[in-house]
């Protein structure tokens, strides 16, 4: 009787650890959750439901324009990514294999590699000189740096989608006086749709979680929601941070199950 | 939609359009939003406020240049760095009537002797944390973490920040902060690593641990410490009287602000006692002002965590920037502790 193949599933105490890593996982965030909903002031003790800490967030006027900002950043460093990620990936794709492509690989996904503090320290230097020789103060700094981290994260689904399309579609419109800009309109761009806009979502999130390299390169007054919150950690916290907390995992919560659905569906 | 693109908009082009503007950088959560209310309505002036969560982010940002800031808050220790490297300007004492009103402990202070380049903004000091109904005897001792009595032993927090807890137990051995008296310093280790047993957390949040009694101890911040009086009365401070730290945030005018005529007005204003009060009732931590008191909450007036009794005064130290020489050696005792 030959023997069945190797399953870790089947491996003894799989479904305990796997229990156990879902709990050390999601035990904290489930925590944060249901203090978010604390009535009294504590972050350990319960004292009884309440949505108190939700309004008081809600009207707090520091929280109100960092949320703005926060979302502001995130849809331009949205826009700004995806469209180079989506002319990056079709220019890595579609070219066939050319010498250099695994170092262009490499290069596009370098924030990937690199530890957000050394390019937060590297962006504060020169943004630094750069505001010292223009005096510029405004959005552009954040807006740029988001951008430039957000590109891999949208490249990646992008170059899935590419690289999983039925190329002949393609020739076959070229095959019927598609003029190549035709075909690429009418074609391949509906096709990559759904790559597009998880990409979009995926940068999205992206921006709207960093934290270090927004601290450094903010000008005066540039808040946005997770700096607002590291700014919060100096005095004891208040469940008014788990209830700003919760609202950004629903937000991501959001997103992420609208990647997952458009992923999901296969063109 | 447009709402949005609206304010992307004005947020990319600046605040060009105000006539009156002043930035301030402070430490996150610690600027009372009325006072900032009661500035802005009482001089025109739009203030702004940019937060920031550590002294080393703080430099590292306005070292880097084109900051755009006019007002940092840096702590005791970290102002002399400010000053030699020329960050901070000498302060022109005519132009702040109300310099007069600092209490006169706080004007010869060691990190800027007469205040000619920083004004007093909130200050505090690390002691002990007794549930006096689990321990009577004395409170105003380091022996509370550094060598707990029976009823304390594996009931204590010590709040994990290196400058605080190794310079109270220097003192504890009769040294002087930032020592780097070897023979002491390895007393210091040793008394630090046979306390460590009785401690059941290293944790910052000594407010909540305190009030519901789980823990009965802590060597911790006098803010916190009060706040857990509050919920839980037999909570109690004491202040080593083996010598215990003291800290202080002042505020200083930047070398290259941009509105340094708005700076002043900010700097004279939080130094009138009813402006000084309302940065405490928020911040809840004393500020130096000469008769703030009187403007202060009532349950802030008497607290002996914000007061410090005549007769403890003298223990406090506050804590010079050690040599790199002296933090490494604390650092690697501050390692060994936590192993």
């Amino acid at each position: 009787m030959a023997e069945r193949a190797f399953s870790a599933v089947r491996l003894p105490g799989f479904s305990t650890i796997a229990t156990l890593v879902f709990v050390v996982l999601y035990l904290p965030i489930a925590t944060l959750v249901v203090f978010s909903f604390n009535a009294s002031n504590s972050m350990s003790s319960w004292g009884g439901l309440s949505l108190h800490w939700y309004r008081e967030a809600w009207a707090n006027e520091a929280v109100q324009e960092a949320a703005v900002r926060s979302l502001v950043l995130a849809t331009l460093a949205a826009i700004i990514s995806t469209a180079v990620a989506t002319l990056a990936a079709l220019g890595t794709t579609r070219q066939g294999r050319f010498r250099g492509r695994t170092t262009i690989y490499a290069i596009i996904n370098q924030p990937l590699m690199l530890p957000e503090i050394v390019t937060a320290v590297a962006l504060l230097i020169v943004f630094g000189a750069v505001r010292g020789a223009t005096g510029y103060q405004g959005l552009g700094y954040l807006v740029l740096a988001h951008s430039a981290f957000c590109i891999p994260f949208a490249y990646l689904p992008i170059r899935a989608r590419l690289e999983g399309m039925d190329r002949t579609l393609e020739t076959a419109a070229a095959d019927l006086y598609a003029t190549p800009v035709q075909a690429f309109r009418r074609v391949t761009l509906p096709l990559l749709a759904p790559g597009i806009a998880a990409g979009a979502m995926l940068a999205f999130i992206t921006s709207l979680d960093d934290v270090i390299i927004t601290e450094f390169v903010k000008s005066a007054g540039q808040d946005t929601l997770p700096t607002y919150m590291l700014g919060q950690f100096r005095r004891t916290l208040t469940p008014e941070v788990n209830a700003i907390s919760t609202a950004l995992l629903a937000l991501t919560l959001v997103l992420l199950t609208a990647f997952f659905l458009i992923t999901r569906k296969r063109g | 939609m447009n709402r949005i693109l609206l304010t992307a908009a004005v947020a990319a082009l600046g605040t060009s359009a105000a006539a009156q503007e002043l930035q301030l950088y402070n430490w996150g959560d610690y600027t009372s939003p009325e006072m900032i209310e009661k500035f802005e309505a009482e001089t025109g002036i739009d203030v702004t406020i940019t937060d920031y969560d550590s002294n080393d982010t703080a430099l590292a940002k306005v070292r880097a240049g084109g900051h755009g800031f006019d007002l940092v808050v840096p702590s005791a220790n970290y102002v002399q760095i400010w000053v030699e490297q020329g960050l901070i300007q000498e302060l022109d004492l005519a132009r702040l009537p109300n310099h007069a009103n600092i209490a006169t402990e706080w004007v010869d202070v060691a990190w800027d002797p007469g205040r000619t380049h920083t004004v007093p903004w909130q200050w505090g000091s690390t002691g002990v944390a007794v549930n006096t109904s689990a321990y009577s005897g004395d409170i105003n001792t380091s022996d509370i973490f550094l060598d707990p009595p029976p009823e304390l032993q594996g009931k204590i927090n010590v709040v994990p920040e290196m400058n605080d807890i190794i310079n109270l137990a220097i003192m504890h051995e009769g040294g002087e902060p930032c020592t780097e008296d070897l023979e002491l310093l390895r007393r210091v280790r040793d008394l630090l690593m046979a306390a460590k047993p009785h401690w059941i957390t290293m944790d910052y949040d000594s407010e909540a641990k305190l009030s519901a009694n789980d823990v009965m101890a802590a060597a911790t911040w006098n803010g916190p410490t009060m706040r857990a009086r509050l919920n839980n009365p037999p909570v109690a401070y004491g202040y080593p009287r083996e010598g215990y730290p003291m800290w202080m945030d002042s505020v200083a005018l930047l070398t290259d602000a941009q509105n340094v005529d708005e700076a002043y007005q900010f700097m004279d204003f939080i130094m009138a006692p009813e402006n000084a009060a309302m940065i405490s009732n928020y911040a809840r931590y004393g500020n130096g002002i000469a008769g703030s008191d009187a403007f202060m909450d009532e349950e802030m007036k008497t607290a002996p965590e914000i007061v410090i009794p005549e007769e403890h005064r003298a223990a406090g130290v506050f804590l010079p920037t050690c040599p790199a020489s002296a933090t490494e050696i604390y650092s690697q005792i501050w390692t060994e502790l936590q192993g």
